[in-house]
């Protein structure tokens, strides 16, 4: 996987995200097994721990990701197994650390992000997220800006809008809440012209609000 | 909106003289072949033909040069080579022509570097001039109004259709589909390379235009895709446009380190602009026409239930089934018809073999003589279960059991019936083994502005953009 100089850590990613308002569930950056366990205790177990490089595109197909982290221990020897995994897999990333951040409940997975269009300029996606998104492609597009009715458009746009409505006894996800969401995320971009490329992947959708989970910011 | 455009491009739609750079006495060029055919069209204009070696077309002096024109030109078309394009340029300029038209092709569709660079020379000279240029590489301007034809001297009635199209192939076909399917046209234009106006820049227009009432595009690409993004917003609120892009399997996105990235295609972007614009998107000439065709006839949303009659004589029942399942695809509701209806066709039609729910099928009245089917017909269009009727008429069953004299009778009635109420009818005609009795008929029906369709899921299609576009304009 070719290395990328501006591809920004998630921990950064977050940061700036949250400073636009834009709900996340935050992650702290922890550089040794010490400090992931004190950070972990201070954010209260379960935690998820996560690799922090940049040079590492896919997280968790390397091993680079532990969900469910119960107790200290636990997180010690998850930040070993996560740091030997990434060595393995890619030798030559510069390692950082770990991300620590609480263990969301689980929700409808989406993800929003965002490209630029040669003809278009900065473009929004809206998706389900896993292999909705991968196989199967079932997204929608819309132009930066993006209004309130254009957010509404493209959610009920996808095939998979039913999910979101609560299936097999599930409770609908807030349509409000990712409507207002995208809105944010493309007042966001407009103000950072820098910003290439985002995704917010997965963002948990859940019956009052939604959060990101895991984010990526690429730089010009 | 965009009010300040109706001035400006008066000279391009409703021009007092048109000269002809590159009409010859002795050869057949082009020049001449356009001199022709405004002539032949009955263009109310002065025409002024040049060409460096004079003589005369016709009754028409050719004058050597535009410099040598006695009166004024309003607007140029240029058929000369790409090599004598600046200087003529300049010709205008001297001339205070408002507006040149270049049919000349070879610049940056042919050669990208050198092309590009003329085309930037000519817009430097136009801009100095105050001119504005159409084209290159285009046949320009159609205005059935003002008598100004499409190259060949295509001209149709003038109507409330306009249109804007990047390729002259696809914009002499919407004209000549215009004449066979009585899309009658305000006005058209294939702009070319576009170097200075281009489809943002006639949307507008076409959005002020008092005699455009729904617009129709055929894109390629686009040089500001987002002065065209905010153009097609606005004029998408102002009037139903419908685009039709083509090139949707140009390459993909390019590689790139996010989800999103990868999966933002070109094409895709068009289609999320389009929606986002609110414009209605369209797939073929074949769906661009239908759709024209069905916004310049019903010219409002229509609402969602649907009556349809099957087929007026022998094989009724297939066809209902299968008309049912068309108009349900595209979103149309087939509820129903009341019970006063059902019960009104037992006793016209009998109640043996009649299918009276919805769809209809009223073959029965084969047996019974006319006046029974249109009695039958009339039943069904006045129920108030249904917004809109669908007749489909397949005349090669018709023809044998009525005869011509009854298959025409059977028409004056729905042109009549049409004139009646104020629910639309719609009527689906079949190709099949009598097509000259077929098209004679569909002449007729479009003519008495019942829209007609070779196919019920293409009627249900083109009404079904229809209802979208005025149920998101309600939205609004």
């Amino acid at each position: 996987m070719a290395k990328s100089q501006n591809l920004l850590t998630e921990v950064e990613s977050k940061g700036l995200l949250k400073k636009a308002g834009i709900p996340v569930v935050e992650a702290k950056l922890a550089r040794s097994k010490k400090e992931a366990i004190s950070v972990s205790k201070e954010i209260g177990f379960p935690v998820v721990l996560k690799i922090s490089s940049t040079d590492v595109v896919h997280k968790s197909d390397s091993g680079g990701v532990k969900l469910g982290v119960a107790n200290a221990t636990q997180v010690g020897k998850a930040y070993g197994e996560i740091v030997s995994s990434i060595k393995r897999a890619y030798p030559e990333a510069q390692i950082e650390g770990v991300s620590v951040q609480t263990m969301a409940p689980p929700g409808v997975e989406v993800i929003v992000g965002m490209s630029k269009d040669a003809q278009f300029g900065p473009v929004l996606m809206f998706g389900l997220g896993g292999i909705l998104v991968e196989v199967l492609k079932d997204v929608s597009f819309r132009i930066v800006p993006v209004t309130e009715r254009d957010a509404g458009e493209m959610i009920k746009e996808i095939k998979g809008y039913p999910l979101l409505q609560g299936y097999r006894g599930q409770k609908p996800a807030s349509i409000p809440a990712l409507e207002q969401l995208i809105v944010k995320v493309s007042q966001f971009v407009e103000k950072n012209p820098q910003i290439k490329e985002l995704d917010l992947n997965p963002i948990f959708a859940y019956p009052d609000r939604a959060v990101a989970v895991d984010a990526r910011i690429i730089l010009e | 909106m965009f009010e300040e455009k109706l001035k400006e491009f008066e000279p391009i739609f409703y021009p007092r003289s048109i000269a002809v750079v590159g009409a010859s006495a002795t050869s057949i060029k082009a020049g001449s072949l356009w001199v022709g055919d405004l002539r032949s069209a009955g263009f109310p204009g002065i025409i002024y033909p040049v060409g460096s070696s004079g003589g005369r077309l016709g009754d028409l002096e050719i004058f050597p040069s535009l410099r040598l024109i006695p009166g004024e030109v309003d607007h140029v078309i240029v058929a000369v080579p790409r090599q004598s394009v600046l200087e003529l340029l300049d010709d205008c300029a001297t001339r205070n022509v408002k507006v040149v038209h270049f049919f000349t092709a070879g610049f940056s569709e042919m050669d990208r570097q050198q092309g590009r660079r003329l085309e930037e020379q000519m817009v430097g000279k136009a801009r100095q001039g105050n001119m504005r240029i159409i084209g290159p590489n285009c046949i320009g301007v159609y205005c059935p109004e003002h008598k100004i034809p499409f190259l060949m001297g295509i001209l149709g009635e003038s109507g409330s259709v306009g249109f804007v199209s990047q390729s002259g192939g696809i914009a002499t076909k919407l004209a000549t589909i215009g004449i066979a399917r009585h899309i009658n046209y305000s006005k058209g234009v294939s702009f070319g390379n576009g170097i200075d106006l281009d489809a943002s820049d006639f949307l507008q227009y076409l959005a002020a235009d008092p005699k455009t009432r729904v617009i129709g595009a055929y894109l390629e690409g686009t040089r500001d895709g987002v002065r065209l993004f905010d153009t097609m917003k606005e004029v998408a609120r102002a009037k139903p446009l419908v685009v039709w892009k083509g090139g949707r399997t140009e390459a993909g996105a390019q590689a790139a380190l996010s989800h999103t990235g990868s999966l933002a295609s070109p094409a895709a972007m068009w289609s999320a602009m389009l929606k986002q614009a609110g414009a209605i998107e369209v797939n073929s000439l074949e769906e661009l026409t239908d759709a024209l065709l069905i916004f310049q006839q019903l010219g409002r949303g229509q609402g969602t239930r649907a009556a349809i009659i099957g087929g007026l004589a022998d094989g009724g029942g297939g066809n209902s089934v299968a008309a049912g399942d068309a108009c349900m695809e595209y979103g149309l509701k087939v509820p129903p018809l009341s019970s006063e209806t059902k019960e009104g066709l037992g006793k016209l039609l009998g109640e043996v073999g009649g299918i009276f729910h919805n769809p209809v099928d009223v073959s029965q009245a084969q047996f019974r003589g006319l006046p029974t089917l249109f009695q039958a017909i009339d039943l069904v269009v006045r129920d108030t279960i249904s917004d809109i009727v669908f007749v489909q008429e397949d005349i090669e069953i018709l023809l044998p059991i009525y005869s011509q004299k009854g298959v025409e009778e059977i028409n004056e009635f729905l042109m009549e019936l049409r004139s009646r109420h104020s629910k639309p009818i719609v009527v689906v005609l079949p190709p099949g083994s009598t097509e000259a009795e077929r098209l004679r008929i569909e002449q007729k029906l479009l003519a008495a502005s019942i829209p007609v369709f070779c196919s019920m899921e293409r009627a249900a299609k083109a009404i079904h953009r229809l209802n979208r576009y005025y149920s998101r304009q309600e939205a609004e």
